[in-house]
């Protein structure tokens, strides 16, 4: 940790080699002073936020459906995140940074005009060629995670968010409703749909393989 | 419960996420139904398999090593800053602005944006419950918690009395309000008794009918000078709730009868009430 500040400080000292003396000292004695509140906060943060990056990465990556785009929200959002931490009094860290994350995944599918946050959803083209496929069927090919990646990618973002929150993260529905910010009464309905659609999407693309 | 109730909470009872009264209806509904009991155990295998297998992303090694040192660059600006402000003219080397993947904004305006959100966020949280729109499902599951344990703690009822000038009196010593006890004996709602219960921060008079076997709570208090005239059904865990109000009171019948019948209970009630 103190290696990279090192460097800085020795980067500096030539580019002072002009300046007066006493100058050059007071500069960077008023820098160990100020650094050292912060290292303690960024240590803390870490130890507090760090553990959850699969997490962060995993919600990311559902919603943006694209690993550069996935890494660069993180990376966004846990500088986000160290920036409010000093705010931070909960105990869920993980929902805590999961919102965020959420929210700067938004803004970025938003930014590409590559939101489906309502589900605007084909019921026409999903609605055909299922009926046939059985859930046996379905449960044959559950273990595809290929197909089940496809089936899921295919789902708008509201859907892809809350599946892979409960279902991945095991989070309480209390937790979704904060992370999602719906109504907790929401919460079930919607993962209902989700899952309704999702075996619709996985019968219809079992279908076609046929 | 019916099938069709069963199937709007079958995700909620996979999850856990019911309470327990729910959780007893739909677990006794499941085993007199076969249908709903093979429906929810082939949604149960699936949605599990399904869970199961769907790919977790895990973070590349290099995302951490490239968040640690971004967050270590954050706290090297920062000082900078601070002194380069205090010694201006002497300070001649220029640090780049610091770059964002987004927006191309400078940081201390994300991060003012940020607060402002996070200020939002908190001030939402802090409005009292009334003023949001699931205020009406709050206090929903209050007058079903309500009228479950008026049937399940042997408490019905405070005055049993089938005859309303024994249960208006002994109200009136109650409370602070009187509301109408009407006799709808002969519509098919006798009266049992009244009670005095507690709901949303107040005290509040339940009236006890009877539908057949099955109890109607309606629970009384003074209405607000500004409300409305809006009557409103809802259909919770198998409970019906039917709300209105008139000049003087709010109402909120609480049962198990059916939809119908507490429609026909609020139109007697209302005709018997009109007419004094």
């Amino acid at each position: 940790m103190a290696l990279p500040l090192k460097a800085e400080h020795a980067l500096e000292s030539e580019g002072f080699e002009s300046d007066p003396k006493i100058v050059k000292f007071v500069v960077v004695k008023k820098r160990e002073e100020q650094d050292h509140p912060l290292k303690e906060e960024l240590t803390s943060f870490e130890e507090a936020l760090l553990p959850h990056l699969d997490a962060a990465h995993n919600l990311a990556r559902w919603l943006l459906r694209n690993e550069q785009d996935a890494q660069d929200v993180v990376q966004e959002a846990y500088l986000r995140a160290f920036k409010s931490f000093g705010g931070f009094h909960g105990t869920n860290g993980r929902a805590w940074l999961l919102t965020i994350v959420r929210n700067t995944s938004y803004t970025l599918l938003k930014k590409n005009h590559a939101v489906d946050l309502t589900t605007t959803f084909d019921e026409e083209i999903h609605a055909t060629g299922h009926e046939s496929v059985s859930p046996a069927t379905i449960l044959e090919h559950s273990e595809d995670a290929e197909l089940i990646r496809q089936a899921m990618d295919e789902l708008p973002a509201e859907f892809r968010e809350i599946l892979a929150l409960r279902h991945q993260e095991g989070l309480s529905y209390k937790e979704i409703a904060d992370i999602t910010q719906i109504p907790p009464g929401t919460v079930m309905s919607r993962l209902a749909r989700a899952r309704a659609k999702l075996r619709e999407c996985l019968a219809t693309r079992i279908g076609k393989e046929k | 419960m019916n099938c069709e109730e069963a199937t709007k909470l079958m995700d909620g009872y996979l999850d856990g996420e019911l309470d327990p009264i729910t959780n007893q209806a739909i677990e006794q509904h499941l085993r007199d139904c076969p249908n709903c009991d093979q429906a929810y155990k082939t949604h149960r295998s699936l949605i599990r398999a399904i869970g199961n297998a769907t790919p977790y992303y895990n973070a590349p090694a290099e995302l951490r090593e490239r968040i640690q040192s971004s967050l270590r660059e954050e706290i090297a600006e920062r000082p900078i800053r601070d002194v380069a402000r205090d010694t201006q003219p002497l300070f001649s080397r220029k640090r780049p602005e610091p770059r964002t993947l987004l927006l191309g904004t400078p940081w201390n305006w994300l991060a003012f944006a940020a607060a402002i959100i996070f200020a939002a966020i908190i001030a939402l949280n802090l409005v009292p419950r009334w003023q949001r729109p699931e205020a009406d499902q709050f206090l929903a599951t209050q007058l079903i918690a309500s009228h479950v344990r008026s049937l399940m703690a042997n408490h019905l009822t405070d005055v049993a009395s089938s005859d309303q000038h024994t249960v208006k009196p002994w109200l009136d010593t109650k409370v602070d309000f009187a509301p109408p006890v009407p006799d709808l004996s002969s519509e098919g709602f006798p009266l049992v008794g009244g009670r005095l219960d507690y709901l949303d921060g107040r005290p509040v008079v339940a009236l006890i009918y009877q539908r057949r076997k099955h109890f109607i709570n309606l629970f009384v208090w003074p209405a607000e000078s500004n409300a409305t005239g809006d009557t409103k059904a809802i259909s919770r865990q198998g409970y019906q709730l039917l709300h209105w109000v008139d000049s003087d009171f709010n109402y909120w019948a609480a049962s198990d009868v059916n939809a119908n019948d507490l429609q026909t209970f609020k139109q007697q009630f209302e005709a018997q009430t009109s007419r004094h």
